[in-house]
């Protein structure tokens, strides 16, 4: 029965991780799996939405229940969330609300910070938006450190617990069905798009932005509204992680695990390609899972931290990916076109209106 | 003006520079940024802790392996990585990425030498500095770090300029910058040159490397948050134009620890965690107003219609 239990916590926990790196992984996978944009600031989206829940909705439930907003909330930051948490673990209906209008805001900041990094490089080639990206994420993660009013600097802070309300047995599950249930969410949408004409648009872009502005689209605003879309899928990835573990701290998001990472996943994956996206997460978040599971085992042969192997391994395989397979495993589909009797009934369309000579 | 904030900002300016330098020099050739390059010059932090903490030898006789090391490092990115997916015809956004990829490597490697030194021999490997070399030594006078770290910049810049300008491999150099396919059809060895322009950025990046821990503390992160600084100081430069790099190198350098300074000394100490942000605002300006950077600016035309 006890291994029963660790390995159902170790599931749990897997598939929750699962979800959330999906929901990163699949953004990249928009911003360059379709457009080609090489957003090397995913950090800046997934800290950023987890700065916006430690830092806000926490606040606008203690204004309404009469705590410290202020400082304050930073200072008595045990006190008043625990109060709040009492509030909300007595009121689904609440918990759920909060959890919701959480999750949008961190999007619509998400969205935000997008356009915001993006603005400065975003008319020049691809390479300054990368660099760019990058160095924000950099910054962003060194104000959310060092700035106490935020999110309490480096101690962190910790932030009402939405999930509560189901008693604590249950909460891993409901935390679990609530990010499978976004990844679902994300997924069908970015099918939808790869689907839809705008999804046909980013990848012509990819290919070759001159045809694209040649027929009257606007690549700049292409890229920004990719971007803004993509930074607000990452920022609710990372609110639903800080949601998760109730507290929010810059210590928790780095440029390896949440740039790099979902980096790995969508090129060996297969980019271009939602569900290769997938598969890549499945992967590469198990396998971190049982190296970190199994880390004790390993540490007695070896005079180091084996996470290190890890970096060497996930550096290796993408570099062997990148020269053999660069297609990834599971590769890009052809883009769906409309159904061959949509294109005949179309076709005759056009047939009947070149001859209006022989109707009339 | 304090003398010792000016000091410590022409150190920094200075290894600043070097690392600028060299990867203006790798973006020039092969046109891809190389986001290993912090990564480059940490791995030389960490041959200096050894051969300082381990084998007890002088970092500054450092200087020549670390030139080696790093240049070694850099052109096996180049010939086992770059070289092939170019052949294979990646697009450089494929580069970039596999960039990323080989700094996961060094970082790993970085971070293992780390702990190995930490465990096994029990020195110091994170939040270390070797400040005793650097500060301790005098020169003239001055602290040993002081005269070096200028003086090593100083003669990269004249011995990249007489080897760009007047040695025929360098003028075959910058002919396979300007134009590859024709500098290819008179003869040049373009992908000879390409390789030693990532060896001369490598080895540049060893010695900043090798002297950065004389200067400042350093950990197993330096690499990545001097990434920052570096790409800054590249942007301001102009990317295209190696004089443009020393000059944006030494701006930045300069810019950040002289600003850190000032605003600390007029708003209080809790502003220096915030350093990083100088470069980064410095950056974003010269991106909006003016995107070829500071060599790309045409100065005469601005004089004349200032005079005018």
């Amino acid at each position: 029965m006890m291994d029963f239990s660790i390995i159902m916590m170790f599931l749990t926990n897997l598939i929750t991780l699962i979800g959330l790196f999906s929901i990163i992984s699949m953004s990249l996978n928009l911003e360059y799996g379709y457009a080609g944009i090489p957003n090397f600031g995913k950090l800046l989206a997934v800290a950023g939405g987890a700065f916006f829940v430690g830092a806000i909705p926490g606040r606008i439930l203690a204004l309404l229940y009469n705590h410290p907003a202020g400082i304050g909330y930073i200072e008595k930051n045990l006190e008043v969330i625990g109060s709040l948490n009492k509030t909300l673990a007595s009121s689904p209906l609440l918990s759920i609300a909060f959890l919701i209008l959480s999750l949008i805001g961190a999007a619509f900041f998400g969205g935000l910070l997008g356009y915001v990094a993006s603005y400065p490089a975003i008319r020049l080639l691809v390479d300054y938006l990368a660099i760019t990206l990058l160095a924000m994420g950099e910054i962003l993660w060194v104000i959310g450190d060092n700035w106490p009013p935020l999110i309490g600097g480096s101690m962190g802070i910790r932030i009402p617990d939405p999930f509560r309300w189901v008693g604590s047995q249950y909460r891993p599950i409901l935390v679990l069905l609530t990010v499978s249930g976004m990844a679902l969410l994300v997924f069908l949408y970015l099918e939808y798009v790869s689907r839809s004409p705008l999804g046909r648009i980013l990848r012509a872009m990819r290919e070759n932005e001159l045809p694209v502005s040649v027929y009257g689209r606007d690549i700049v605003k292409l890229r920004t509204k990719t971007l803004i879309v993509g930074f607000a899928i990452a920022a609710i990835s990372g609110a639903l992680n800080s949601l998760w573990t109730v507290s929010v701290s810059a210590r928790d998001f780095e440029r390896v695990r949440h740039t790099f990472m979902p980096w790995v996943m969508v090129i060996i994956g297969g980019a271009g390609n939602n569900l290769g996206t997938l598969v890549g997460a499945v992967i590469f978040v198990t396998l971190r899972e049982l190296i970190i599971f199994y880390k004790f085992y390993f540490e007695a042969f070896v005079p180091f931290d084996v996470v290190w192997l890890e970096y060497l391994f996930l550096g290796l395989a993408l570099i062997i990916v990148l020269m053999y397979r660069p297609e990834g495993l599971i590769p890009e589909k052809p883009t769906k076109t409309l159904s061959s009797e949509r294109l005949k009934e179309l076709a005759s369309r056009i047939g009947s209106a070149e001859k209006p000579g022989e109707k009339s | 003006m304090s003398f010792l904030l000016v000091r410590d900002a022409v150190v920094f300016a200075s290894l600043l520079t070097m690392l600028s330098t060299g990867l203006t020099l790798t973006y020039m050739t092969t046109k891809v940024p190389n986001f290993a390059h912090g990564d480059f010059a940490a791995i030389n932090i960490y041959l200096a802790l050894t051969l300082a903490k381990l084998f007890g030898v002088n970092p500054y006789l450092g200087i020549a392996p670390a030139f080696l090391l790093g240049g070694i490092i850099a052109l096996t990115l180049y010939i086992a990585i770059l070289k092939p997916l170019l052949d294979r015809g990646a697009s450089y956004i494929i580069l970039m990425i596999a960039t990323i990829a080989y700094d996961m490597i060094l970082l790993s490697i970085i971070n293992i030498v780390a702990d190995y030194l930490s465990r096994v021999h029990k020195i110091t490997s994170r939040l270390f500095q070797l400040r005793e070399w650097g500060y301790g030594i005098e020169i003239a006078g001055q602290p040993s770090i002081v005269v070096i770290a200028p003086l090593c910049a100083v003669i990269m810049v004249v011995s990249l300029y007489l080897f760009l300008n007047k040695t025929k491999f360098g003028i075959a150099m910058r002919a396979a910058i300007d134009n590859p396919s024709l500098a290819e059809t008179i003869g040049i060895n373009v992908n000879l040159t390409y390789a030693a322009s990532w060896f001369i950025s490598g080895g540049l990046a060893g010695i900043a490397g090798m002297l950065v821990p004389l200067h400042m503390t350093c950990n197993t992160d330096t690499g990545v948050k001097l990434l920052v600084s570096i790409f800054a100081a590249s942007i301001v430069g102009g990317f295209t134009n190696i004089y443009g790099a020393f000059l944006g190198g030494f701006l930045i350098g300069l810019a950040e620890v002289l600003g850190t300074g000032y605003l600390a000394i007029g708003l209080g100490a809790w502003v220096v965690p915030y350093r990083p942000v100088i470069p980064l605002i410095l950056m974003v300006l010269t991106l909006l107003f003016a995107p070829k950077g500071l060599s790309g600016v045409e100065w005469s035309k601005l004089l004349r219609r200032g005079a005018a």
